[in-house]
């Protein structure tokens, strides 16, 4: 079980370029770009760091080498990741900065997917069988393991529908977001199936866009200049035997991850005030939603029918309107959403002074990620 | 499908000969005896690479399926709208297969039967709904 943090690291430095079409601009450059906006959040330049973690694309761009030339640094502690969403960065700088590898570590994540125009209906892990017999595109995968949750816990169209059009309302105060335009269900049930079960608002588009986060220690982030906001704790497990696992696209090793970040901090579902997980497509959320204990399991549905999760909900989700509204990233603008809204700058969409967020993530269907922030370095203590 | 199908790959390529026979097959270990699919070039069990290729009952059940209404490929756009499914074997593994159009559409839970097509050369299994 990860050891209790309490508060013992900070995310100091928000920053992000524009989502959506950023031709002509390598993925390293628009890395940087984030960069320069996330030192300047946090008041610092590049001469306060000791430590950089870049993650690579999906692409493979970003790697730590191509950007630090052009960050133009050498730090005592580099090294780049190789898959995404923000949360596997954030907790290799809390391991480092544990171990004293490093004070002040920039994370950066940068992709031009979109101006590239990169085929995601090629084969992400290699030509396979699967793939073979026409089952292309996350959209596939995602969309067999929803028919198996409706089949088994009748969840309707209805209710997992209101995931995209909840986003879309969350997304309307988000000035960074790409899709605004309001989405009712009577839309979103018009709209034709793209990979029945799937519509296409079920699923995120692709986005050209940069994020960077700066995280240090709670001692150094108590002289900065945002209010500091302290991880309270992280945990992760891995389904690394993939389509190995029984029922592997039901992802039941998101069970395991949740069970330590809950232990990991003493906290559970009702101590959250602000919820994001991580939505390339909206089954992520409802995989999540019931995995972490925020509903029963095969209670989704229902739950979602019930309107916590949209504005003016007990259960405040993606209030950035998400992957499926805000922009592509990956999951990486959750985690600087999370950050708006527990340090009050969050606008027009702010909620009531939140204390304690939370943010789930994974990578594909191998990966379990989770993180907890707050205002205060006493939670998860 | 030529440009996603590993029909000469040396990992797969016992299942394209052995579809093109008429035959199901999948990976057992030599050692332990455990099946497995997807192939794999050792045994996640035991760890040994003495591998055998083995019959298995063209049947099962499935676990679910999607209908394809976009096609992601360019070799794909004649075939949409497809349906894909993964089938539970009645042996245990999981495998994925196009669902053979019929009179009633797919339900998880239906019973398949394996049925072995060639499509421009290369041989896959298909399932029908029993």
């Amino acid at each position: 079980m990860p050891r209790r943090l309490g508060g013992s690291v900070a995310v100091v430095g928000i920053g992000h370029t524009v989502q959506g079409e950023l031709p002509d601009l390598t993925a390293e450059q628009i890395a940087v770009d984030a960069a320069r906006a996330a030192l300047a959040d946090a008041g610092l330049t590049r001469t306060d760091l000791d430590g950089l973690i870049s993650c690579k694309s999906v692409q493979g761009d970003g790697g730590d080498v191509a950007t630090g030339k052009l960050l133009g640094v050498n730090l005592p502690y580099v090294q780049t990741l190789d898959y995404g969403t923000c949360n596997f960065s954030l907790h290799l700088a809390v391991g480092a900065i544990h171990a004293g590898l490093a004070e002040t570590i920039l994370l950066t994540y940068g992709a031009n997917a979109r101006s590239r125009k990169v085929d995601f209906g090629a084969p992400v892990y290699g030509v396979d069988l699967a793939e073979a017999a026409g089952l292309v595109h996350i959209a596939g995968r995602a969309g067999l393991a929803l028919q198996r949750h409706k089949a088994l816990y009748g969840t309707t169209d209805e209710q997992f529908g209101m995931l995209a059009v909840g986003q879309r309302q969350w997304a309307a105060h988000n000035p960074n977001a790409i899709f605004t335009k309001p989405l009712s269900m009577e839309d979103y049930l018009a709209q034709p199936y793209l990979v029945a079960p799937l519509r296409r608002a079920d699923i995120t588009m692709i986005s050209d866009g940069g994020v960077a986060i700066v995280v240090t220690t709670a001692e150094r982030a108590r002289e900065l200049r945002q209010p500091a906001v302290y991880i309270s704790g992280i945990a992760e497990h891995a389904g690394i035997r993939g389509e190995h696992n029984p029922e592997n696209l039901m992802r039941p090793w998101l069970r395991e991850a949740a069970g330590a970040i809950w232990a990991a901090t003493g906290l559970g579902p009702d101590d959250i005030d602000a919820l994001y997980i991580q939505d390339p497509t909206a089954l992520w959320s409802l995989q999540m939603l019931e995995y972490y204990g925020f509903c029963g399991l095969g209670e989704g549905g229902p739950f979602l029918a019930e309107g916590h999760t949209l504005p003016g909900g007990r259960l405040p989700l993606n209030t950035h309107g998400g992957q499926l509204s805000e922009s592509y990233t990956w999951g990486w603008l959750h985690v600087v959403e999370a950050v708006r809204q527990l340090r009050g700058q969050a606008g027009e969409r702010q909620l009531d002074a939140p204390a304690i967020a939370m943010y789930c993530s994974s990578h594909g269907f191998v990966k379990a990620a989770a993180s907890i922030l707050a205002t205060s370095p006493d939670v998860g203590r | 499908m030529s440009d996603l199908t590993p029909i000469d790959d040396p990992l797969a390529g016992p299942y394209f000969q052995a579809a093109r026979q008429g035959r199901l097959v999948v990976q057992r270990c030599n050692a332990c005896h455990a099946l497995r699919w997807p192939p794999l070039s050792g045994c996640p069990e035991c760890h040994s690479r003495d591998t055998a290729w083995v019959d298995v009952a063209p049947s099962g059940t499935i676990w679910s399926f999607v209908v394809y209404h976009r096609a992601f490929a360019a070799e794909l756009k004649s075939q949409i709208p497809y349906t894909v499914a993964l089938v539970e074997l009645d042996d245990g593994p999981y495998m994925v297969g196009r669902v053979i159009p019929g009179p009633k559409p797919p339900a998880v839970g239906d019973r398949t039967i394996a049925e072995f097509v060639e499509t421009s050369g290369v041989p896959s299994v298909h399932w029908r709904i029993a």
